[in-house]
């Protein structure tokens, strides 16, 4: 029985992506955001969690989803380099057991551009689970969906059997 | 180390290295003052105290090196050595707190320590002053030399002066003019060898002077420190004229002068003393001063001296060593990061109160009143508690004051001025996070007073100046704010070279130097990439400097202005928050979001509309009373303007010039718990920090120069030259 890798999975648009269980410190509901002029584009602003002022990262609006505000938002708050970050997700799902042999490193063609921040790709059951890197959201640049990029290309496996889901 | 655990050898240590610091400090403070009174027997007693402390305690963890260093400069600290050498001594004794520091650190950092064989060579030298004895002066004057001589003479004794330059001078081709500069204030050059400006530089300067000053006052002033390490003074034989010998009765030399007030001094004495009469009052009350001789300097100089060491009393220094508790900044932060939290809790309290009443409706007087009592007192505790957690972070701007005449000494040294510093306002708390900040910065102006500012001995006399330039400190309490302030009486900043330089470089147009005000041009020397000195020098000078003291000041969210007298001198102030910890603020609303800017900046608040803006050139500016203010609106931060009928105007000073700050709403004033932005996520350098309100609401700081610095795209000037907007 290989050890499985818990990890905490969140819906945003049609995809699904996660992150380490490690990483997360908890999941909030969507609380007013308070926007920080002069700030980098990606910081959405800052929430109050209970007395602690941490910066929003929006993936919704990073992936370029259009945003439509539900009773389901969250807020993942993660820890980055031993700082806090909350990223705001359509949904927050569940935590994820995985086995470490079913996620495949990202094609190498990933590594670079604009879909870098893929950290590797797991399969459950006919389902994709997009790892993501939060170093990398926390860049300035664009940021492309997996799905766009597999569209475009579709040269993929793991972004072809995405499709047929 | 064996007989302890390693704990308890660390932690010993740890100790040594903190008591190890105070000690050099203090050695490094009493050195200055031997240099100053190089014969006082008390300071030398003092200093051999703190030297024998550092052998023992070095010793005990032991750092051999440095114990064995400390014992042998405690051999050399005697009464007797000062009073041969007591300036020698002083400098040995900054050359050995130096060493002692770089050997403290090598042994904290287990590095290899320095060697200590120059120190030691030194302390030989000291020890056995082979110059002394050598030092035995001829005085060959030729016949024409001792013509001149008897001329000049005219009835007034003729001294016979020998200099020995001092081999560490560091200019020593200027030290024959900086003699004959010393000693034409003394009386009148007969004849001097060599003459001057010779190669190589001369070791033994030969002056004839006639002087009606005793043969003390002369070997006082003669003995330049730095310059000239011996001085040997006879009084010359002039036709075997019998005079009685010279009196060093300071009354009777008095008399003297005044009587043989004639020829080429007494000239001097009439021009100047009625320039400066108070001086020539302060001149009359030092005793030892002979007033017919340039009494402003030398009453100027000995009133300023009296002014440093009267307040260093006894009880300064038990204060100072004296420390009843050592806690770590961190735990005190973590009682202050509690009481913070305690006073969001405490709004929060009052909201629920408020709510609570508002739903019970009329009536309840009794309950009201019980309530607001509760509250009331509540506030007053958390008021009582946040200043006595705050009060524990403060320390006394002396902490960083008294390191900075050292590094004015080491400077004037390296770049052959004479330097003064005085200290004021030594006593004025600061939060020490604030204080440790500002050490850089006051370094960075100090040494650029001594290099910049402070004019070279020549060129001060020249202007009429004392030769010893003054460096003044000070520090107090404005509000709540503190102000330090460093002075110097030096030549001013020249404001057309600082902007034709701002030209030259690009920084701004020829068009807009035309425009600019003084104040703003002054400013001009906080930008980057600017400095006026013509050299570039070891000590300052590479354009670097100016705009990190401003960078600094912006995130101490201080301000920094400076003003000039061109020829009289230079001050900047630096103005602080007391603390950064806890600050009242104004907030207000901009497009419906909320900020706050410090209390502390805003000067006042108005009411406008529309149609009281104008524009000149392109920059929005509003009349207040006789005053043209630049404005700034808000909510430009959002990438918005829209134009609105009824507007506030939150006039904030920024330095010493003032900016309206256009916001839609005010909402009122609070006092706010600040809370860093996370700098490596987020860095906006518009907001300064955030709060959390009562109600749970996140406030935004503004950081005011910053915004009117990124909104204002540069700098603001009323003449209106941001056409570009």
């Amino acid at each position: 029985m290989p050890k499985l890798q818990q990890i905490v999975g969140f819906r945003v648009g049609r995809e699904n992506f996660g992150v380490p269980i490690g990483i997360v410190h908890e999941i909030v509901p969507l609380m007013d955001i308070t926007a920080v002029p002069d700030s980098p584009d990606y910081i959405e602003g800052v929430i109050n969690l209970r007395g602690k002022i941490i910066p929003i990262v929006d993936l919704r609006k990073r992936f370029g989803e259009t945003v439509v505000p539900t009773r389901r938002n969250r807020i993942v708050v993660s820890e980055l380099n031993g700082h806090l970050v909350g990223l705001v997700v359509d949904a927050a799902n569940e935590v994820l057991k995985i086995d470490p042999e079913q996620i495949e490193p990202p094609p190498s063609v990933m590594e670079q551009g604009e879909l870098n921040y893929v950290s590797g790709v797991a399969k459950m059951g006919n389902q994709l689970v997009i790892m993501i890197d939060l170093s990398k959201i926390m860049q300035r640049g664009e940021l492309r969906r997996l799905s766009d990029f597999a569209e475009a290309t579709g040269a993929l496996g793991a972004a072809q059997s995405l499709q047929s889901e | 180390m064996g007989i302890f655990s390693d704990d308890r050898a660390n932690e010993l240590r740890a100790l040594f290295f903190e008591s190890a610091a105070e000690i050099l400090q203090a050695i490094n403070e009493d050195a200055l003052r031997l240099e100053k009174s190089p014969r006082d027997p008390d300071l030398v007693r003092d200093l051999r105290r703190n030297v024998h402390t550092l052998k023992g305690d070095s010793a005990a963890c032991g750092y051999k090196e440095l114990s064995e260093a400390a014992h042998a400069v405690e051999d050399v600290m005697t009464p007797e050595v000062a009073e041969r050498s007591g300036e020698a001594l002083a400098g040995l004794v900054l050359t050995a707190a130096d060493l002692f520091d770089s050997l403290l650190t090598s042994f904290r950092d287990g590095l290899q320590p320095p060697s200590t064989q120059e120190l030691r060579r030194l302390i030989a030298a000291l020890q056995s002053p082979q110059g002394e004895t050598k030092f035995a002066p001829a005085f060959h004057w030729s016949e024409r030399e001792r013509m001149l001589i008897a001329t000049i003479a005219n009835g007034q004794p003729v001294y016979n002066i020998a200099l020995a330059v001092d081999p560490a001078c560091p200019m020593p081709s200027a030290a024959a003019q900086l003699v004959r500069n010393t000693l034409h204030e003394a009386g009148t050059i007969a004849a001097m060898h060599p003459e001057a400006d010779v190669t190589p530089p001369p070791t033994l300067i030969e002056v004839a002077l006639a002087s009606d000053k005793d043969v003390k006052w002369l070997e006082r002033r003669a003995k330049i420190p730095t310059v000239v390490a011996q001085v040997y003074i006879e009084r010359m034989n002039l036709e075997a004229v019998a005079e009685p010998l010279v009196s060093r009765d300071v009354a009777h030399s008095v008399e003297n002068g005044v009587a043989k007030d004639v020829a080429p001094v007494a000239e001097t004495a009439q021009t100047s003393a009625p320039v400066l009469p108070s001086a020539t009052k302060a001149a009359a009350a030092q005793p030892e001063v002979y007033l017919p001789f340039a009494p402003q300097e030398i009453g100027a100089a000995v009133a300023e001296r009296a002014a440093v060491e009267r307040p260093r009393t006894k009880e300064d220094r038990v204060v100072a060593t004296e420390n009843v508790l050592r806690v770590e900044t961190e735990r005190v932060d973590k009682v202050l990061d509690l009481v913070g939290e305690m006073i969001i809790a405490k709004s929060m309290m009052q909201e629920l109160m408020h709510d609570m009443l508002a739903t019970l409706g009329k009536g309840h007087g009794a309950l009201r009143a019980r309530g607001g009592d509760i509250l009331t007192l509540q506030s007053q505790i958390m008021n009582k508690l946040q200043r006595a957690v705050m009060k524990i972070r403060m320390v006394p701007v002396e902490q960083m004051f008294r390191r900075l005449p050292r590094v004015a000494r080491d400077t004037a040294k390296a770049t052959g001025r004479e330097v003064n510093v005085i200290i004021e306002g030594g006593n004025t708390d600061l939060d020490k996070s604030i204080l440790d900040a500002l050490a850089e910065p006051m370094l960075h102006l100090l040494r650029n007073a001594v290099d910049h500012g402070i004019e070279s001995p020549e060129q001060r006399k020249m202007s009429g100046k004392p030769v010893e330039g003054t460096i003044r400190l000070n520090a107090y309490h404005q509000g709540n704010q503190v102000v330090i302030e460093i002075g110097d009486d030096g030549s001013g900043i020249d404001l057309g070279r600082v902007v034709n330089k701002a030209v030259s470089r690009g920084i701004i147009t020829a068009d807009q130097a035309r425009r600019m005000s003084e104040n703003d041009a002054l400013d001009l020397i906080f930008t980057a990439g600017l400095s006026t000195s013509d050299q570039v020098t070891e000590i300052s000078g590479r354009g670097i400097g100016m705009d990190v003291v401003k960078s600094v000041m912006d995130r101490l969210k201080g301000t920094i202005s400076v003003r000039s007298v061109p020829g009289q001198g230079t001050t900047f102030h630096l103005k602080v928050p007391l603390t950064l910890a806890i600050i009242k603020a104004l907030l207000f609303r901009v497009s419906e979001r909320l900020y706050a800017v410090p209390l502390g900046n805003v000067l006042e608040i108005l009411r406008a509309q529309e149609g009281d803006l104008h524009s000149v050139e392109g920059q929005e500016v509003l009349k207040i009373r006789e005053e043209v203010v630049p404005l700034i609106r808000l909510s430009r931060m959002h990438g918005v303007s829209q134009p609105q009928a009824k507007l506030f105007v939150v006039v904030v000073s920024l330095g010493d010039r003032k900016c309206g700050l256009v916001v839609d709403r005010l909402v009122g004033e609070q006092e706010l718990v600040i809370k860093a932005l996370d700098e490596t996520m987020i860095a906006s350098e518009m907001v300064s920090g955030a709060s959390i309100l009562g109600d749970g609401r996140v406030v935004l700081v503004l950081s005011i120069s910053d915004v009117v610095e990124k909104l204002g795209r540069g700098r603001l000037h009323v003449s209106g030259v941001e056409a570009s907007l």
